[in-house]
């Protein structure tokens, strides 16, 4: 009787007392993650992890094989936005203040210095964990079978990354940042130096209008400023964000991470994870559930390998959880030591001596001393279509999942390293001690040095090893050759451009050979 | 059929390497946090100072009412001493103007006596009295950012 | 279930996490001016009179101290160290805390004026080091100024004479010496002067990278620089070719005088031009502002081992007596090409025909009453066959063989404009009576070294030919 006159009041009583369980039990939807059940439901009912499989196959989780690589540019990312958001709070894009915001940043703000050092390292960390990301997935073979396209979204977050960190490179307007502004303002431009070759310049000035476009007029000055600055807080990250978001969806669309046909044949060792229960668990082993199930097809994880998946909860987030601590702990503690460079203010007068972009540009700048445009437009071009088309140019299935395929790959990695280093020092060994065309024939016409020039060889080369190799083997250890080949040569132009070169962008050996000004 | 059965490898996330990680991560992740929102507020304001100088004593005759507009403070000087009022009002912010009975917003209306005591309008709080002091040099100075009571006057050389 | 690896990853970055934000908000908590305030603080407690100074003391925020200059577009932090600037109790403290030497804060309150409207260095900063902004790590290129050329700072918004009658002497002594020492012959202000330095206006606001560090000692700072290239110009910038004969001292005041060219001014309401600087427009100032760096006193001429080649005295008599007015006044607008000597015209180094005309008349002050016996070169016939051989014996030793003159010859270069057009009875006569006080010798026969007036005018004739013949011999050289 009396529960049926239970009045409201009660009713709301006891509410109020169970709000706590109450909220918990709509948060976590099904309780707590005691059973597989609940695990997974833990999973694909959150809105952040369900773009995570409710199992995660232990070769995912095996260190050694991802070294974490793809996830601690995504974490640096998060760093990255969370610290630019702080920065926004006092940064003014004028040019008559920015200088001084990135100041009283340093000075007056609690941690300020910190902040923006953490917002710059992990910026460029990104850079340098995009491309390991990218190197790794390259050396498993993971951008076969039903991954290419993920491969092409990857390049496309590549390049944005790189444009981030660019555009936030000119944003303090000390010296550093204005002269980066004009010398990315003229690789804009050179596509000019073609036009000018074929003399159609006054018909058709592609890199004027490009040049104009950036800076917002013919010189630098507010209006570039406000355009960098709106490409790095809106353009760039509103594109870097889809893509991301596509990138991650393609992985689960995909699959999940690659993994060898026979972990146990490849000898994964399996310390680094709970061994799957074989026989508890309400779900029978041998078949894969939840979200995973419904995309059946072309998904290659379903009804495969089931034996050697744990739950994702916890197993994988806390792989995550440690890996996102391990960023944060490295980024802040590189922070605290290494400050971001900060220069006078900008001055359009007088230039820096050597006027260098920043260094993960300074590659293509040595490129770009041969011949502006196959520098700043050709050849980067040739190489990014390059990488976006091996998924497509080279579709061999075998050994996906296993560094460098096989014992072959292993070689020609090799190979193409130790001759990739030689033939690339020695070019610009060659070039140092000799020059190149225009210092033989003064008179030589531009289109010749366009088209005949130490980066146009470079790449010819590694095209012409790796149709070598791959006239003795596979695709697959062709593009392993023009793979190796294109990080060597990445890692030897930017090391010429960052220690090598100096004043009038000549050669030393160090940087205390420099003439002191 | 799916049956609700309770893991038989129960989570022994009691073991010590267990809560001794997620401790110091956790708690090093609330740090960051915490340092994160301190972030807001700099450790001095880039504007104006609240403290200002406005000039010598003989600057302001005995019985007269002087409005500093940049400041936003009436000066009088009367017969008992120096006394500087908030020209803010306590309602919204506006700024008010002196009449012959004392001070009105023109905002919402708010009516202040001569002493800034609120007497009509939605005003909550009496205009605000700032403390005066004199520099080593002789010059007044006030401090918008120390209130004082109703009613103190400062008395200078 | 959870595996020891990511777990002791987790633990080990936790901690390392934990204990650098240990270590950030120690850092963040305790910066370098914390030290001073609360040593100033401890030291006001201590010496307090009586219990309500003592009160005061221990009210004294531990805060950063800021200056808000709007109108100036400044933020100065300064006194966030220095803490004692307006204490007059603090007179005798050490560094931080002393108090303003003289009474300029009384007529430039803080408030007002901040602390780098007039010393420079790094308002918005709060370490020593950068505050100061000396040393090439700092990035700044507004450095503290030395004491010593502090008074450059009052010429922003004072005017010379203003000065004078305060006793800021230095900027007016400097001004003077710049004035006299002829340094505007090769340097340009207000676009008034030579082309052969740098032009000076805004020259004290230029960024450090404008002026080449690498042989300054000492702080390389703008106004080391300016200092030591008046010591030895050549020791800073070794391909200069400037002539600086200064003392310690009128180095010192000079520099001062350079510091307050300045590129930016301060707001109107700062500034307090009472009087219009003094201009000396005579002759003989004239001489000094312009010419007298390199012609000197111009009684003697002498090869100059820096300008490479000989520098003519233009107020030697020998030479005012051959020398018109209206040569010197073409020598001067139009200058002598392939000399360092410039075009004084309005359209170039910028001087009015006023001007000139001063300059002029100054010189010929020490011209002689009597004129030069005629030469009458237009009753001559020259012969250029001639005139050659006697030019190859008689004048290339000091003129060089092509008569270019040039670096280590003693005579002038005959092939410049000048000499060129030059009326041929001026240059008979120069070549008979010689040029008293330069090395150029009389050849005439009767004091000189025995050359008949026929072999003077075929010398002339031939010398004329020499700007003609380079002409052909290109002419031959392009066949």
């Amino acid at each position: 009787m009396n529960e049926r006159y239970r009045s409201g009041v009660s009713e709301f009583i006891d509410n109020i007392k169970n709000l706590q369980r109450s909220f918990l039990a709509s948060f976590l939807r099904s309780g707590k993650p005691t059973s597989d059940k609940s695990r997974a439901a833990l999973m694909f009912n959150n809105f952040f992890l369900h773009i995570q499989g409710v199992k995660t196959h232990i070769n995912t989780l095996r260190p050694t094989y991802t070294f974490g690589l793809g996830i601690i540019s995504f974490f640096l990312l998060i760093i990255v936005v969370v610290s630019g958001v702080m920065l926004m709070v006092y940064y003014n894009p004028s040019i008559e203040r920015a200088y001084n915001t990135i100041k009283d940043i340093n000075y007056v703000v609690f941690a300020g210095r910190l902040l923006r050092n953490v917002h710059k390292w992990a910026g460029e960390g990104m850079i340098i964990f995009v491309m390991l990301h990218m190197t790794r997935v390259f050396f498993t073979g993971s951008y076969a079978k039903g991954r290419e396209f993920n491969w092409i979204i990857g390049i496309i977050l590549l390049i944005l990354t790189f444009g981030l960190n660019l555009s936030g490179y000119m944003l303090p307007w000390d010296q550093l940042a204005y002269w980066a502004l004009v010398i990315v303002a003229n690789i804009i431009q050179s596509p000019k130096e073609i036009t000018d070759s074929l003399g159609i310049t006054q018909y058709f000035d592609i890199g004027g209008f490009s040049k104009q476009l950036f800076l917002g007029g013919y010189t630098a000055g507010q209006e570039s400023l406000t355009r960098v600055y709106f490409l790095h807080i809106m353009f760039f990250p509103l594109f870097l964000f889809i893509f991301l978001g596509v990138h991650f969806w393609r992985i689960r669309k995909d699959g999940g991470l690659t993994k060898p046909e026979n972990l146990e044949q490849v000898g994964g060792d399996t310390g680094y994870a709970s061994r799957p229960e074989k026989t508890g668990g309400v779900f029978p082993t041998f078949k894969t559930y939840g979200l995973m199930e419904l995309a059946r097809g072309k998904t290659p994880a379903v009804d495969k390998d089931i034996e050697n998946t744990v739950p994702s909860w916890p197993n994988l987030l806390l792989a995550e959880f440690a890996v996102f601590i391990l960023t944060l702990a490295a980024v802040i503690v590189y922070s605290f030591f290494v400050d971001a460079p900060l220069r006078e203010p900008a001055n359009p007068l007088i230039p820096e001596n050597p006027a260098k972009a920043p260094w993960y540009f300074l590659g293509l700048q040595e490129l770009l001393s041969y011949s502006a445009f196959m520098g700043g437009v050709g050849l980067p071009g040739i190489a990014l279509l390059g990488l976006a088309l091996i998924p497509y140019l080279d579709r061999e299935k075998g050994h996906v999942g296993i560094w460098f395929s096989n014992r072959q790959g292993v070689i020609e990695a090799v190979k193409a390293l130790f001759v990739g280093a030689l033939v690339n020092v020695g070019l610009l060994a060659f070039v140092v001690n000799f020059g190149w065309f225009r210092n033989w024939w003064p008179n030589i016409p531009q289109l010749l040095i366009t088209l005949v020039n130490p980066g146009n060889i470079w790449v010819g080369f590694m095209i012409a090893w790796s149709l070598w190799v791959m006239r003795k083997g596979s695709t697959r250890m062709g593009a392993i050759a023009m793979f190796t080949m294109f990080l060597v040569s990445f890692l030897i132009f930017t090391y010429m451009g960052t220690y090598l070169r100096g004043p009038n962008w000549d050669f030393f050996w160090s940087k205390s050979q420099w003439p002191v000004h | 059929m799916l049956n609700e059965v309770q893991d038989t490898t129960e989570v022994s996330r009691r073991d010590f390497l267990g809560l001794a990680s997620f401790g110091a991560a956790i708690v090093s992740a609330l740090g960051v946090f915490a340092g994160t929102l301190r972030i807001f507020k700099p450790n001095v304001y880039y504007e104006e100072s609240r403290k200002f100088k406005i000039g010598k004593p003989e600057n302001f005759p005995l019985g007269t009412v002087k409005k500093l507009d940049d400041e936003k403070v009436f000066i009088f000087s009367g017969d008992d001493g120096f006394y500087a009022i908030s020209s803010i009002c306590t309602h919204l912010g506006c700024i008010v103007y002196s009449t012959e009975t004392g001070f009105q917003c023109p905002c919402h209306g708010s009516k202040y006596n001569i002493d800034g005591k609120v007497v009509g309008g939605p005003a909550p709080r009496n205009l605000s009295w700032f403390e005066i002091s004199q520099s080593v040099d002789g010059s007044l100075i006030v401090d918008s950012a120390k209130e004082v009571p109703k009613g103190t006057k400062y008395i200078f050389a | 279930m959870l595996n020891r690896f990511y777990l002791s990853l987790l633990l080990i970055s936790g901690i390392v996490l934990g204990a650098f934000l240990l270590f950030v908000g120690y850092r963040e908590i305790s910066p370098e001016w914390k030290q001073y305030q609360v040593e100033y603080k401890n030291n006001l407690i201590k010496n307090a009179k009586d219990d309500a100074t003592r009160e005061r003391a221990k009210e004294v925020a531990i805060e950063i101290r800021q200056i808000y200059l709007g109108k100036l577009k400044r933020v100065d932090r300064c006194t966030t160290c220095h803490l004692g600037i307006e204490n007059p109790l603090m007179v005798d403290a050490d560094q931080p805390f002393s108090s303003h030497s003289g009474d300029y804060l009384k007529n430039h309150p803080l408030d007002k004026f901040g602390c780098t409207t007039c010393h420079h260095g790094q308002g918005r900063a709060l370490t020593k080091k950068e505050a100061h902004g000396l040393g090439h790590k700092t990035h700044w290129d507004d450095p503290i100024i030395p004491t010593k050329y502090i008074q450059s700072s009052c010429a922003q918004c004072h005017d010379y004479k203003t000065l004078e009658q305060k006793g800021v002497n230095n900027i007016v002594k400097g001004r003077n010496l710049f004035q006299e020492k002829g340094c505007r012959g090769c340097h340009k202000l207000n676009k008034v002067g030579g082309d052969l330095g740098k032009p000076l206006d805004g020259i004290g606001s230029q960024p450090i990278a404008y002026f080449p560090m690498k042989h300054v000692t000492g702080e390389k700072t703008i106004y080391s620089w300016i200092k030591q290239h008046f010591d030895d110009p050549r020791k800073i910038v070794p391909e200069s070719q400037m002539r600086a004969f200064l003392t310690e001292e009128e180095a010192d005041l000079i520099t001062t005088y350079i510091l307050t060219l300045r590129a930016e001014e301060p707001p109107r309401e700062y500034r307090r031009f009472m009087h219009m600087p003094e201009v000396k427009t005579d002759g003989e100032s004239l001489y000094k502002k312009y010419c007298i760096a390199c012609h000197a006193t111009g009684k003697i001429s002498v090869y100059d081992e820096i300008l490479k080649r000989t520098i003519p005295a233009i107020k030697n008599p020998a030479f005012l007596k051959a020398a018109d007015d209206n040569f010197l006044r073409n020598v001067i607008k139009e200058g002598r090409t392939g000399t360092q000597m410039t075009a004084w015209k309005i359209s170039a180094a910028g001087l009015s025909d006023a001007e000139i005309n001063k300059i002029i008349n100054y010189l010929s002050i020490d011209r002689p009453e009597e004129k030069p016996e005629r030469f009458g070169f237009a009753d001559f016939t020259g012969n250029v066959e001639r005139g050659k051989k006697l030019y190859e014996i008689r004048c290339t030793f000091c003129h060089g063989k092509d008569g270019k003159g040039g670096e280590g010859l003693l005579g002038i270069n005959l092939i410049n404009p000048v000499v060129q057009s030059a009326d041929p009875e001026f240059l008979a006569i120069t070549v008979r009576d010689g040029r008293a006080g330069t090395p150029m010798a009389a050849f005439g026969k009767k004091n000189g070294l025995g050359l008949e007036d026929q072999d003077i005018a075929d010398l002339i004739t031939y010398v004329k030919t020499l700007s003609q013949k380079k002409e052909n011999l290109s002419n031959d050289y392009k066949d």
